[in-house]
């Protein structure tokens, strides 16, 4: 793990947005004039997460939690504030979006972990895991076009775990393929706690949060509504829901 | 991957980038020829079919239909391939480079990594292309007589500074067409009037003097003008030519990575 004491470091961070997209020139100019045209994602939001540690962020549609992510990826840059991640990081975000249809499983597998920052020569080190772990190994050279979506998020899940990370940023990524897979995924996770790497889990799966987080916030339009034990804050949640 | 450090756009970041990226950049490459030619019967010998096509149709226009003026001692078929074959990696790198960011967007979302990858792949993805041309002109050349002279050593720097002219031609409009799509129409228009301003299917000496400064500030036309001298004349290019054709490509390549790099922290929101 790298040396620095947090893992990823949110301070008093803002994340604004154009509702609308000027894409002619009729609707670009009134949204320069009209402020009701912004939107902020995130407001003032400050928090940490550290080696070792995972983080669940949960809250309803629209709340923010993706954006956070997008914004420790990197993806994204915040409006003020700063955004901190000190090590390699792992995005399960929109998995398979780097995948080309065209290509066959196993093309995709070295251009997908090319863009996750691996070396070809880490690639062929890992690929043999990368396809026992995928379960794909009859279909390496099928295009990913004939994938079932549930085989290509397997293979896309699999290459990411596979490229080392020090941060893994979880999206609702482990509705990934059939129970049994789901179950490998969360070993794998287990895994990664105990190596002290630091994880943040976007979710609506309240029970992965209860079993798997060492902590738990909660979003409410860009702000922090609550952070605490995993339990409370899933009541917090619930209750607000409720009513 | 790490957090990235966006850069302010200068040039050393970019040779560094690169060099940094060079694996990334073939897998880029190998997706987009491997893509392209993937559902076709004959492959990858479209490769050369196309240019092949492109060429005789021009020839016979020009030969049999428009008579051109002589062009000294080369076959006018020959000349004609010199000025259009870079012309259509000009052209369609340009094209292909414009849309490279807009045309991934679920990748630009998910995973950091620097976005000239893409601009820069899609242009050296031509290079195939053009390599595939140059090989139909020296098979032009063999049938026609056409002796090879050792002034060939010219032609890779000058594809060289060709490259680097697109590719910082290419980056702006890569990330301009972003947040304007009327960016690639602006591109296809301004490229269809350029092949006109560029001596493609006319020599340079044909042109009245007064309109020379058009031609000298267009890297294309000097760049072509040069690839000509290097095949058919036998002698050096004139060293200020390409000179001048490497400070106009250098300054595109500085302007054009600093506008990009600017633009880029943006990239996810638009997209």
């Amino acid at each position: 793990m790298p040396t620095s004491s947090e893992a990823v470091g949110f301070e008093n961070v803002s994340k604004r947005f154009r509702l609308r997209d000027g894409k002619t020139l009729k609707e670009t100019l009134p949204s320069f004039v009209s402020r009701n045209s912004i939107f902020y994602a995130l407001e003032d939001l400050s928090f940490e997460v550290g080696w070792g540690e995972t983080l669940g962020i949960i809250g309803r549609n629209g709340s923010g939690k993706s954006t956070i992510l997008k914004l420790i990826a990197g993806v994204m840059t915040p409006t003020r504030g700063r955004v901190r991640a000190n090590g390699r990081i792992a995005p399960l975000i929109e998995l398979g979006a780097c995948f080309h249809p065209d290509l066959t499983g196993l093309e995709n597998v070295y251009l997908n972990a090319s863009i996750l920052g691996m070396s070809d020569r880490e690639a062929r080190e890992q690929l043999e895991s990368i396809i026992d772990f995928a379960e794909l190994a009859q279909f390496m050279d099928t295009p990913v076009k004939r994938y079932s979506s549930g085989m290509s998020l397997r293979l896309a899940f699999s290459v990411a775990i596979h490229s080392q990370p020090d941060i893994l940023l979880i999206d609702e990524a482990m509705a990934v393929g059939d129970k049994e897979f789901q179950e490998k995924c969360l070993e794998r996770m287990r895994d990664f706690q105990r190596q002290g790497a630091a994880i943040v889990v976007v979710t609506h799966a309240l029970e992965l949060v209860r079993d798997y987080c060492d902590r738990a916030m909660l979003l409410e339009h860009g702000h922090k509504a609550a952070e605490g034990a995993p339990a409370e804050v899933i009541d917090r949640y619930v209750s607000i829901a409720a009513g | 991957m790490r957090q990235p450090v966006y850069s302010r756009g200068h040039l050393g970041h970019f040779v560094l980038n690169v060099w940094r990226h060079h694996e990334l950049l073939r897998h880029l490459m190998i997706r987009d020829i491997k893509a392209q030619y993937k559902q076709s019967m004959l492959g990858y010998a479209w490769i050369l079919l196309n240019p092949i096509c492109q060429l005789a149709i021009m020839s016979f226009v020009f030969t049999t239909a428009l008579r051109p003026s002589s062009q000294g001692d080369v076959p006018f078929s020959l000349f004609l391939a010199v000025g259009l074959l870079p012309w259509i990696f000009f052209a369609n790198a340009t094209t292909s480079a414009t849309m490279s960011i807009t045309s991934g967007p679920n990748l630009i979302k998910s995973v950091y990594f620097p976005r000239e990858m893409l601009v820069i792949a899609s242009v050296l993805v031509r290079l195939v292309d053009l390599a595939a041309g140059l090989l139909i002109v020296g098979a032009l050349m063999v049938a026609h007589g056409q002796p090879v002279l050792w002034t060939v050593v010219w032609m890779p720097l000058l594809v060289a500074i060709h490259v680097m002219f697109v590719v910082g031609l290419s980056l702006p409009l890569a990330a301009l067409n972003l947040f304007f799509r009327d960016v690639r129409f602006l591109v296809a228009t301004a490229i269809a009037l350029w092949f006109f301003l560029t001596p493609i299917f006319y020599s340079l000496s044909a042109v009245p003097e007064r309109y020379r400064l058009i031609y000298d500030l267009n890297p294309n036309a000097r760049l072509i003008q040069a690839y000509r001298w290097a095949l058919f004349e036998g002698v050096s290019p004139p060293i200020e030519s390409v000179l001048w054709a490497f400070a106009l490509s250098g300054a595109s390549l500085v302007l054009g990575y600093y506008v990009f790099k600017r633009m880029e922290p943006y990239f996810a929101d638009f997209v």
